[in-house]
């Protein structure tokens, strides 16, 4: 009960202040108002909120490789990483149109057989794994995992309704999955622009400035996502699809059969219950 | 280059990449960005490489440049309709884009896209300059579960790229052809169920061995500091935020002094064996210390001398100034060239990755 409570507290307040963290541009104006926007700490706040992001990355990370160490998870976690990692590279060899990317669809369907957890991990490590083989490390890479942690983190939401459509192992389960591959399509780069759009400028109207108003502040963002992001993402959230819809039964399967082989426990061997 | 002692510390190449980050994310003006290039160029030209560069590398710095400034450049001129010399204009009626594009604007974006490709070169640079299993061992020993899955992964990625091409040549004997995505499923299931396969025969190998893992690995108290300590963060931040407490940014750090007290307490209980040790040299602090130098600018210099350091093409083209002292200072991201051991002398990169993790 006690471990449940910490884990619920720990998970509640990273998630509070993930979103605090990557949604500022968006509520500060409103909190402050545009005066004290102007204030000594106002252009630092791109910068301290990074920090926050590492902050609550870090203290993720931790809370979800505490919960589930074991010989079984490490070696299932560090293969299929290892193949996402190549579907990675593949990518930046062999560049596909705008956002497609071969690595959501494996994060999505081990996060949703596997569980948050796993999912977690996978989206996390599938990036900082890939990064290390094809030297894509950058200021990016911390934000890159968090959210790709958080697509693996949320795919067992799914599962409801899927259970609801008594869809398991059926072309219904994969459309239920293909819905949460567009979404994530959208979503994913729409949250990594959030990172880096106050830390952009320019003159124009579509980028953020301290001390303007919500609804300007929208504004300019959704002027910043059309022009910038929208056509990427189509292509990101089509390829998700794509990838989930042709891959994804045989891949739900697979998974499955090795989860019910991977459902085994080692126990110490202790001479007095003998 | 794996022997001991052939690279400079880690550690001391993560002072180095801090001071080069400081340097382009503050700079837009185009002589410091030359010269911070020309740094960046001269060090790629002299240190020696890490095994694995070949492997690490499908895209360079000059190929990402190539790509990214033109590319900002163009976004910027479409998307910015400021500056005072008028190249061509666009029909108003297009939604965004219409309206004068600008030399201003070119100039400006592509700025910005030389601070993208200086940020990817920088990075690049260290992954090429330390072997991955140096790479490795900067993850805290706090994460030793997350360290072993990296190495795991790390390790397999030769053989799983092995098994595909595999899978690839034994489905082309049968006759099969790639001509559009469903074609790729005959190649990457027996992919996955093999991967799958050698994931229980390595967790059976684990555990033969002796990696098992606690029935709580995190004790509940550090659980409830880290909880209590977010708890800190976000009080901290909503003071801040909502009253302008500067008493906020105190329960802030108190709460991230928490957090990094956890981590050292976790890392301290975490198994950890070191085969090949990683001394700290005094070149390493030579290179430390350069770090320093090449930021100081950014601490110390008065507001009047660091003025030079920021450049707006808006709204009229002018020349960009310039601070020899400034520059000076920039020189110190040098450092690695002259403090690495072996530097003048580069042997062939390896094709394959370098996986011999020792150690976590």
């Amino acid at each position: 009960m006690r471990d449940r409570l910490l884990s619920v507290a720990i998970y509640g307040l990273t998630t509070l202040i993930g979103l605090v963290a990557f949604l500022y541009p968006f509520f500060i104006p409103v909190v402050r108002g545009g005066a004290a926007m102007q204030g000594a700490h106002a252009a630092d706040a791109p910068y301290f909120l990074t920090l926050l992001v590492v902050i609550c990355f870090v203290v993720l990370l931790l809370e979800v490789q505490g919960q589930a160490v074991n010989a079984k998870l490490v070696a299932l976690l560090g293969i299929l990483v290892s193949i996402n990692s190549l579907l990675r590279f593949v990518e930046i060899a062999i560049p596909g149109p705008g956002g497609v990317s071969p690595i959501f669809f494996l994060i999505i369907v081990t996060g949703y057989v596997y569980g948050g957890r796993f999912g977690f991990l996978m989206g996390a490590m599938t990036l900082i794994v890939s990064a290390l083989i094809t030297g894509g490390l950058g200021p990016w890479l911390p934000y890159q995992m968090m959210t790709a942690g958080w697509v693996g983190l949320t795919a067992p939401l799914c599962q409801p309704l899927a259970r609801w459509l008594r869809a398991e192992n059926t072309g219904r389960e994969v459309a239920v999955l293909v819905l949460f591959g567009v979404v994530w399509g959208f979503l994913y780069g729409a949250i990594m622009n959030v990172w880096f759009w106050p830390l952009v400028t320019g003159p124009a109207d579509q980028y953020w400035e301290p001390g303007v108003s919500l609804g300007e502040i929208l504004r300019r963002y959704y002027a910043f996502y059309v022009a910038t992001s929208f056509v990427w993402d189509v292509f990101g959230a089509v390829g998700n699809a794509l990838l989930i819809a042709v891959f994804g039964l045989p891949t739900l399967r697979a998974l499955r059969r090795f989860q019910r082989r991977f459902a085994f426990d080692y126990r110490p061997y202790r001479p007095s219950a003998a | 280059m794996n022997r001991k002692g052939a690279h400079l510390h880690p550690m001391a190449w993560v002072a180095w990449l801090v001071a080069t980050l400081g340097l382009l994310v503050t700079t837009r003006n185009p002589l410091y960005l030359v010269l911070i290039f020309l740094c960046l160029a001269i060090v790629r030209a002299v240190i020696p490489t890490s095994a694995g560069e070949a492997w690490t590398l499908p895209l360079s710095p000059l190929l990402f440049g190539a790509l990214i400034v033109p590319s900002t450049s163009l976004f910027n001129a479409l998307s910015i309709h400021v500056g005072d010399t008028v190249l061509f204009r666009l029909p108003a009626w297009i939604p965004l884009l219409g309206g004068p594009v600008t030399l201003e604007a070119f100039v400006y974006g592509a700025l910005n896209g030389l601070v993208l490709t200086g940020l990817f070169a920088a990075f690049t640079l260290v992954s090429v300059a330390l072997p991955t299993r140096a790479l490795v061992r900067l993850i805290p020993r706090a994460f030793h579960p997350v360290a072993v899955v990296v190495v795991v992964a790390l390790s397999f990625v030769p053989s799983t790229l092995r098994q595909f091409q595999q899978v690839r040549e034994a489905q082309a004997v049968r006759g099969h052809r790639v001509r559009g995505l469903r074609d790729w499923v005959p190649l990457f299931m027996p992919l996955l169920v093999g991967g799958l396969e050698r994931a229980l025969q390595l967790a059976e190998a684990m555990t033969a061995r002796g990696f098992a893992g606690a029935d709580e690995p995190i004790p509940a108290s550090m659980r409830a500091l880290v909880t209590a300590s977010l708890a800190l963060i976000l009080g901290g931040w909503l003071l801040e935020l909502g009253w302008g407490q500067e008493a906020g940014y105190l329960l802030m750090a108190l709460g991230g002094v928490a957090i990094g007290y956890v981590l050292w307490r976790l890392g301290r209980q975490a198994p950890h064996t070191t085969y090949r040790h990683e001394p700290w040299h005094p070149r390493d602090w030579a290179m430390v210390a350069a770090a320093a130098v090449a930021l100081l600018p950014l601490l110390l210099l008065p507001l009047a001398q660091r003025m030079s350091l920021y450049y707006y093409p808006y709204p009229a083209l002018t020349m960009p100034a310039f601070d020899p002292a400034l520059a000076l200072t920039m020189l110190a991201l040098l450092a690695p060239a002259i403090l690495t051991p072996g530097s003048t002398s580069r042997p062939a990169p390896s094709v394959a990755p370098d996986t011999s993790y020792d150690s976590v």
